[in-house]
This record gives structure tokens, sequence and C-alpha cells, in this order.
């Protein structure tokens, strides 16, 4: 147990905003004068934060990471449009001289605690560079530079220097690059609508899954995980309740039935050794993928002229499971203090029903009529939401002030 | 882990999965054997990518047509889209395709393609060059030219050169 009664100071001091410090001192000065601290407390809480500039978004990090975006970008499209006076072998060289410079200049940058953004951007040029090196090597060697294994040899790259370095900006290079390799590679087997819901819903399995292994292992990285696990979610749903999206049915590949098995096993390791309420999340994402492959499955026909009861069937069914996946990941972001999953949830539940409003009165309900009826669903919709999502966040704080006292007494 | 070994152990893997990227190419430039095929230019300049010859292989075409614009080589039409190999027969000096099939073939010569992307393509279709050199080489094509390429025994291919006939 932590000694809280030395008035020593703490060894490591958080840099916060220099706002954030304000506010901080200025409601300690209020619990101080009503008597809910006492001075030394107050003391001791405000010597643990300090105030830094770094540790909010400045003009400065924004240039720097524009800068080496733009860099990074130019490297590749020089690449790509061909450095006429070189052979292709120096130009690989060039590029790959320029990779590994601006990988060791990052690494030596931040071993030395160099300015957090100066060490992001070369991070960020390193990250880029190695994009580079790849599409350079293809074109000197003549290889088609549309296939997508490249791109997931770029992004097997850089999540490795993003993990061993627990570094950001090569993780988010290698996470977006991930996810487009994640569903290209299989769709260039098989360009097939329930293909893209499948990869979808199994991509969300696999991102809730690692979101849960990383929790408390790397937090950061388990945010980032968990953003793109509930936007695929989200995405999944909504691709499965177009209308007639199945028709051809699913066409199994061998990449569609590796990306199954991996978000599998990923949703499995999470259950096994993070037990308790936190594999709801992995869990949930399997519903998601087995709701939306159903959906999926479920065609009503092409003819768009009239709307049977089928159609409005499938529309409901739709709207309910999109509700509970959007209620759910509100939940979620309540509980784990993630405020992306909460707007993701709302956005895209307004566009959702919009959407889907749009599929069944559009054939019956046209001209300005179809405009008030959706303009209505929208309102509604938000106000209801918006009104399950406040209470929902109330009860949430209600259970957790309930939980607090009972430990408190408790003890 | 000491940042100078995190860091080399990062270049290298980065370095090795490059080398994954290109290995077929690789291994076609370094075990193939050589095979002329006649070659004919489609379009000297692409304006993203930067000055290349698509080429154009008259004798490995399936269905007797000839490239306009994108570089490849014909449709197969089967209703199926993946890999194709094309087996290869010597005539007079040049090699031609004898059989277009989805399954590998027992023995070679054959080249590994593909046709995703509507047309057959096995990675021969294009030839980098400085932009002079392209429009050089562009009228070489014209007036009748072979492909040196290299053949692994998978089928994969590499250009390695393009001379007058």
């Amino acid at each position: 147990m932590t000694d809280t009664s030395s008035s020593s100071p703490p060894a490591l001091t958080h840099p916060v905003a220099p706002q954030q410090l304000a506010w901080l001192r200025s409601e300690l000065a209020g619990w101080t004068a009503d008597g809910t601290i006492s001075e030394e407390q107050a003391t001791r809480i405000s010597s643990r934060y300090r105030s830094e500039h770094h540790a909010r978004i400045s003009v400065g990090r924004v240039l720097l990471h524009l800068g080496a975006g733009f860099v990074g970008v130019g490297l590749i499209w020089l690449v790509a449009a061909n450095l006429d006076e070189l052979s292709p072998m120096a130009r690989f060289a060039a590029v790959a001289t320029l990779w590994l410079a601006f990988l060791v200049g990052g690494e030596v940058l931040a071993d030395r605690r160099a300015s957090p953004p100066l060490v992001g951007a070369v991070r960020l040029l390193a990250a880029l560079g190695a994009g580079a090196v790849v599409f350079q090597a293809a074109q000197s060697l003549q290889v088609p530079a549309y296939e997508p294994r490249l791109v997931g040899l770029w992004s097997a790259g850089t999540l490795l220097h993003g993990y061993l370095t627990r570094s950001h900006v090569p993780f988010l290079v290698g996470l977006v690059t991930g996810v487009v390799w994640w569903f290209w590679q299989p769709l260039w087997d098989a360009p097939n609508g329930l293909t893209v819901v499948l990869l979808l819903g199994a991509g969300a399995v696999l991102a809730s899954s690692l979101a849960v292994l990383h929790d408390g292992w790397i937090d950061s990285f388990a945010w980032a995980w968990r953003t793109v696990a509930g936007a695929l979610a989200l995405v999944a749903l909504f691709t499965a309740a177009i209308p007639d999206i199945g028709s051809d049915g699913i066409e199994w590949t061998t990449w569609l039935v590796v990306a199954l098995v991996v978000a599998g096993v990923a949703a499995l390791a999470a259950v096994v050794t993070r037990p308790g309420p936190r594999v709801l999340e992995p869990v949930g994402a399997v519903v998601v993928l087995v709701v939306a492959a159903l959906i999926g499955l479920w065609t009503t026909g092409t003819d768009t002229s009239s709307v049977d009861a089928a159609d409005w069937g499938h529309a409901a069914v739709s709207v309910v499971a999109y509700v509970a996946l959007a209620v759910g990941l509100v939940a979620l972001g309540t509980v784990r203090d993630h405020p992306p999953l909460t707007w993701m949830a709302m956005v895209g539940l307004v566009v959702f029903t919009t959407f889907q409003s749009f599929a069944v009165f559009a054939p019956i309900v046209t001209g300005a009529w179809l405009f008030v009826v959706l303009g209505t669903v929208f309102l509604a919709t938000g106000f209801l939401f918006d009104r399950a999502r406040r209470h929902l966040a109330h009860a949430l704080d209600d259970d957790s002030a309930t939980d607090t006292d009972t430990e408190g007494a408790g003890r | 882990m000491n940042r100078v070994l995190v860091t080399g152990i990062v270049a290298a893997t980065q370095l090795t999965l490059v080398g994954v990227g290109v290995a077929p190419q690789l291994s076609a430039r370094a075990t193939g054997d050589a095979y002329l095929v006649r070659v004919g230019p489609v379009d000297p300049i692409d304006p993203f990518r930067g000055a290349y010859v698509a080429l154009d292989y008259p004798d490995l075409r399936h269905d007797g047509s000839r490239s306009t614009a994108e570089p490849g080589l014909g449709a197969l039409d089967d209703g199926e889209s993946g890999a194709v190999y094309v087996s290869l027969v010597e005539e007079d000096g040049v090699w031609v395709a004898e059989a277009w099939s989805r399954k590998r073939p027992a023995d070679g010569p054959y080249l590994a393609c593909d046709d995703r992307s509507w047309q057959i393509r096995c990675g021969i279709e294009s030839w980098f060059l400085p932009q002079d050199e392209a429009q050089e080489t562009d009228d070489v094509l014209g007036d009748g030219a072979v492909a040196e390429l290299r053949v692994d025994v998978r089928g994969n291919a590499a250009v390695v050169d393009v001379r007058a006939s």
C-alpha cells in the first residue's frame, strides 16, 4: 500500500496543459476553503503536475507532423514518379538510405530525450519511408505495384516499429495500412458484398480482442484498437443492412477463412487471459459479426418499386440491431471514458436510420414529403438517442458511486 | 531492451519484408532461365509513374487482340478470376504460348500469371526506363523486337532486356 502520509514530493510529475493546471489549482483552492481537503493535501496534489506547453496540441507539433507527413508522402511520390536520372538500383539505394537515416535518427533523438513532437515527426518519416522502400524495391524489379501484399508488408514493418519502440506514430501508420490490407487482400480474391460484411465483422472482433489484451499493457494502443473496433462494428451492420448486399451468397476464399480464424483466436485469447466483464467487448463483437452475416444473407428481392412485408421486416430488424449496437457502444464509451465511441455511435445511428428510411420510404413517398418524413425520423432518432445516452451515463455514474460507497464501507 | 538492438531488429525485419515483397522477381532473376519472346509497344508514358514502356506480347496473348492502353495478355473469359498459367513452347527461336490453364502445369516452362484485374498479367508488362531511353526503346519496338525474360521453376518471370530482333 502506498504511504500517503509522507510529505516528500513525488519523484515523477505529470505534464499537463497550462489551462488544465490553472483549473486544477482553482478547484484545489475551493476544496481547501470549504474544508474538503487540507492545505498540505492540496499542495501535494498540485505538486504532482507541472505545466508544459507540449502537453497540448501546439502549433509547433502540428507543423512538425504536417511537415513530416508532406515529406514522407513526397518521398513515396518521388519514387512513384520515377527518378529519371538514376538507375533502378541507385533509386532503391537512395530511398533506403533516407529511410534508414530517419529510422536511426528518430531513435537517437528519442534516446537523447529530444522534444516528443520532433521525435514523432522523424518516426513518421521513418514509417512512411518504410513504405517508400517497399514500393521502390517493387518498382525497381518491375513488381506490379497494385498487389495488396505490398501494403500488408509495409503495415507489418511499421507495426513492429511501433510496438518495439512503444511509439504512436509508426503504430498508427501500421494500423491504417493494416486496415487497408485487411480488406484489400481478401477482396482481391473475391470482390463480394458478403465478403465485405464478414471482413468488417471479423475486423471488429480482432480489434476489440486486441483492445482488451492491450488494457493495462499499452493503454494508448488499446485506445486505438478500441476506436477501430467500434468503427468497424458500426460499418459492418450498416453494410449488412443494405438491401440485397448478400444476394451473391458467401464466397469462401483462403484469405477470408484466415481472417475469420485470426479474429477467433484473438477473441479466445482475450476471453481466456482477461476474464471478467471486459470479455463482453470481444463477445459483443462476435454477436455483431453473426447478426451482420445473418442480416446480409436475408435477401428480400431487388424490386425497388414496391415495399412488401419482407422489406419492412428487414428494415425493422436492421434498425433494432443497429440501435442495440449503438447503445452498447455508448455504454462502453461511458464506462471506458472513451468519447469517440459515443460520438461514432450517435452519428452512425442517425446516418443509419436516415439511410434505412430512405431505402424504405423513397419508393412510396416522393418529393418534398420525403424530406419531411426523413427529417422527422432524423430528429426523432437524435432526440431519443441523446435522452437514452444521458440516462445511461447517469445510471452508470450512480452505479459506480454506489460501488465506491460499498467498498468504502467494507474497508 | 537496448535501443540500438531494437533499432537493428526493426531495420533488419523491415528489409526482410521488402525482400519478401519482391521474392518472386528476385527468384526469377537469380535462378531463372532465359527465354526470348516477341514484343511490341503499347503506350510509352504513364503520367503518374513516369517514363516506362508498356510491353505487348503478341505470341502470349490469349484472345489474339492487341492492347491499346492497358498492358496485359488478354482475358481468359471463363467466368473465373485468379491464377493463370501460360505454358510456353519454342517456335523459330522465340517462345510462344501453347496453353492457358487455371491449374499449375506439371512441368515447364510456364509463366505464373493473374487475371484478377480483367487482363492476364504476368509481371512482365512494364519496362521502366529514363524518359529519353523510353522514347528510343519505343521506336525500336515499333520496328520489331524481342524481350529477354528470366523465368524460374515456379513460373515467376522478370524482364531483363528489350532489344531489336
